[in-house]
C-alpha cells in the first residue's frame, strides 16, 4: 500500500467460538483507506466468520472492531454494547458496509429493481421514486439494465450476483466485504464476476474478499492475510505471500495453484 | 314414482325451507370467516412470540398453543358459553362465544403453521437484509413475512376449510347455523336423511370454493419468483 496509512477498520484481539472451537482466535488486522484486502486459507479457517464479525451477522465474544476510530463493540465505558439501542446503531454500520454473500440471497419475491431499492427506502429513507431512479442506474452498472423487471428466479446464478452487488452498492457503503462471492457460480459465469468486483476495486473504495480464486486475489489485493485454524498466519503483499517462507503459506499455496 | 323411493328422497320440504337452510348457511360462513380472520392475526402474534428472545413470551405461546390445540371444540364451547357466565358472570351471545371458540381453536393451529412458515426462510435472507442495514422488523415485515405467507397459503387454506366444517358444532350452544337449523327443520318434517344432505351439499361447495379461492391465491404468489 503506497501512500499515507491511515487506519480505517481496526480489528484487535478479535476471538470467537462456537462451542469448544475457536473459529477466530486472537484476530489483529488494520485496513486502510482505499485499500483491497483479499482473505485466503483453507476451508473452515475462519475467513467468512471474520468476514461477517465486521458487520456484526456474527458476534465476536471478545475483542473489538473499529471503523474510521470508532469502536462498534464497545461503548465509551469499555462495556460491550447490548440491547435495542444498539440494534439501531448497528444498522447505521451495516448501512455504510455492504455485503455480497455466496449464495446471493436476493430477495426472491422481489423484482431486481425492488431488491435494489429496499435499502434505500428502508434505510437511507428515500421516496420510492428517486430509489428507483438510482436503482435503475445501478442495475445498469453491473450489466443488467433490460433485466431490471425480471424476478430473480428467471435469471441465472451470476445475474443474481449482479442484483446482490446493485443492491449493496446502491447504499454508497464506504466499505464492501465480498463472502466467496463467485464460489457458487458456474465456471463460465465466475470471470464475469471477478471483472466487476475488479471494477470496484479501482474505483478506490475500501474492500475485504474472501476469495477461492487466487489468481485473482494476488492480481487485484493491495496485500493479501492468509488464515489457518482460526489464525492470521501471515499479512503481505501478493508478491510477499508469493515468495513466503511460512511453511503453511506454502504448502497452501501450492496445494491450489 | 312408487311409495318406496317416494319415501326414500323427498326434496319438497328441503326446497320449502330454502330460505332457512340458506341463513343458517350464512350463519356458519360468517361465523368460520370471522373466526379465521381472527385465528389468523392471533396466530400470527402466538407464532412471534414462540419466535421471541424473551423466555416468558415463549412459555406463554407454548401454553396456548399446547392448550387450543389440544381441547376438542366441543369442551371449549361449553366452557367460554357456559363456564364463563358460571364462574365470572360474563354472559357471551352464543354466535359470539362460537366465533371466539372457534378463532382461538385454530389460532392454535395456525401458529404452528406460521412458526414453520416462517422458519423455512433461509438466514441467508434475514443476513442480507439486516447487511443492508434494515431494523429487524423491516427485515421481518419486507423479507420474512411475504416469502413466509407463499408457503403458509395452502395451510391457511386447509384451516379456513376445517373452520367452516367445524363451525357445526357450535350447535350445541344454539348459534342458528346450518346443521343447527337442518337438524330442527330435520325433526319438524321427519326428514333427517334429506335435510343433512342438503347441509352436507352446501358444506361441500363452500369448501369447494375455498379450494379454488386459495388456489388462486397460491398461484399468483408462486409466479412472484419461485425461490432464490
Amino acid at each position: 500500500m503506497n501512500g499515507t496509512t491511515e487506519s480505517y477498520i481496526e480489528i484487535i484481539n478479535l476471538s470467537k467460538s462456537f462451542g469448544s472451537h475457536k473459529v477466530l482466535d486472537n484476530i489483529n488486522l488494520t485496513v486502510n483507506r482505499g485499500e483491497v484486502v483479499a482473505i485466503i486459507g483453507p476451508s473452515g479457517s475462519g475467513k467468512s466468520t471474520l468476514l461477517r464479525c465486521l458487520n456484526f451477522l456474527a458476534r465476536s465474544e471478545s475483542g473489538e472492531i473499529k471503523f474510521q476510530n470508532r469502536s462498534w463493540s464497545l461503548n465509551s465505558e469499555g462495556k460491550r454494547y447490548k440491547g435495542k439501542k444498539y440494534e439501531k446503531t448497528l444498522s447505521e454500520l451495516r448501512s455504510d458496509v455492504g455485503m455480497v454473500f455466496q449464495n446471493f440471497n436476493v430477495f426472491p419475491h422481489k423484482t431486481a429493481v425492488q431488491n435494489v431499492e429496499l435499502g434505500l427506502i428502508k434505510v437511507r429513507k428515500m421516496t420510492k421514486n428517486s430509489a428507483r431512479e438510482i436503482a435503475i442506474k445501478k442495475l445498469e452498472q453491473v450489466g443488467l439494465g433490460d433485466k431490471i423487471n425480471q424476478y430473480p428466479d428467471k435469471l441465472s446464478g451470476g445475474q443474481k450476483q449482479r442484483i446482490a452487488i446493485a443492491r449493496a452498492l446502491a447504499l454508497e457503503p464506504k466499505v464492501m466485504l465480498f463472502d466467496e462471492a463467485t464460489s457458487s457460480l458456474d465456471p463460465e459465469l465466475v470471470g464475469g464476476i471477478l471483472e466487476e468486483i475488479k471494477r470496484l476495486a479501482n474505483t478506490g473504495i475500501t474492500m475485504l474478499v474472501v476469495t477461492h480464486e487466487m489468481g485473482f486475489a494476488f492480481q487485484v489485493a493491495h496485500r493479501i492475510v492468509f488464515m489457518d485454524s482460526g489464525k492470521i498466519v501471515e499479512v503481505g503483499t501478493p508478491d510477499e505471500i508469493r515468495n513466503s517462507q511460512e511453511s503453511r503459506t506454502r504448502a497452501f499455496l501450492s496445494a491450489i495453484l | 314414482m312408487t311409495d318406496n323411493s317416494k319415501s326414500f328422497f323427498e326434496f319438497e320440504a328441503v326446497i320449502s325451507s330454502w330460505e332457512i337452510l340458506l341463513k343458517g348457511f350464512a350463519v356458519a360462513m360468517f361465523a368460520a370467516t370471522l373466526a379465521t380472520a381472527l385465528a389468523i392475526i392471533l396466530g400470527l402474534v402466538v407464532a412471534l412470540m414462540r419466535l421471541s428472545t424473551v423466555a416468558i413470551y415463549r412459555w406463554i405461546a407454548f401454553a396456548f398453543t399446547q392448550f387450543f390445540r389440544g381441547v376438542p371444540l366441543y369442551v371449549l364451547l361449553v366452557w367460554v358459553y357456559f363456564g364463563l357466565a358460571i364462574a365470572v358472570n360474563i354472559n357471551l351471545s352464543a354466535i359470539l362465544a362460537g366465533v371466539a371458540s372457534l378463532a382461538l381453536l385454530n389460532a392454535g393451529y395456525l401458529s404452528e403453521t406460521f412458526r414453520s412458515g416462517i422458519l423455512a426462510i433461509d438466514s441467508g435472507q434475514i443476513e442480507a437484509g439486516l447487511a443492508l442495514g434494515m431494523s429487524k422488523q423491516d427485515v421481518f415485515k419486507e423479507i420474512v413475512l411475504p416469502q413466509a405467507f407463499r408457503i403458509i397459503i395452502p395451510p391457511m387454506g386447509n384451516q379456513y376449510v376445517d373452520a367452516i366444517k367445524d363451525s357445526a358444532i357450535l350447535s350445541i350452544i344454539g348459534v342458528p347455523e346450518l346443521m343447527r337449523e337442518s337438524q330442527q327443520l330435520a325433526n319438524l318434517n321427519y326428514q333427517p336423511f334429506e335435510f343433512y344432505t342438503c347441509a352436507g351439499l352446501l358444506y361441500l361447495i363452500a369448501v369447494a370454493l375455498v379450494s379454488r379461492g386459495t388456489n388462486r391465491l397460491e398461484k399468483r404468489f408462486c409466479t412472484q419468483g419461485a425461490q432464490n
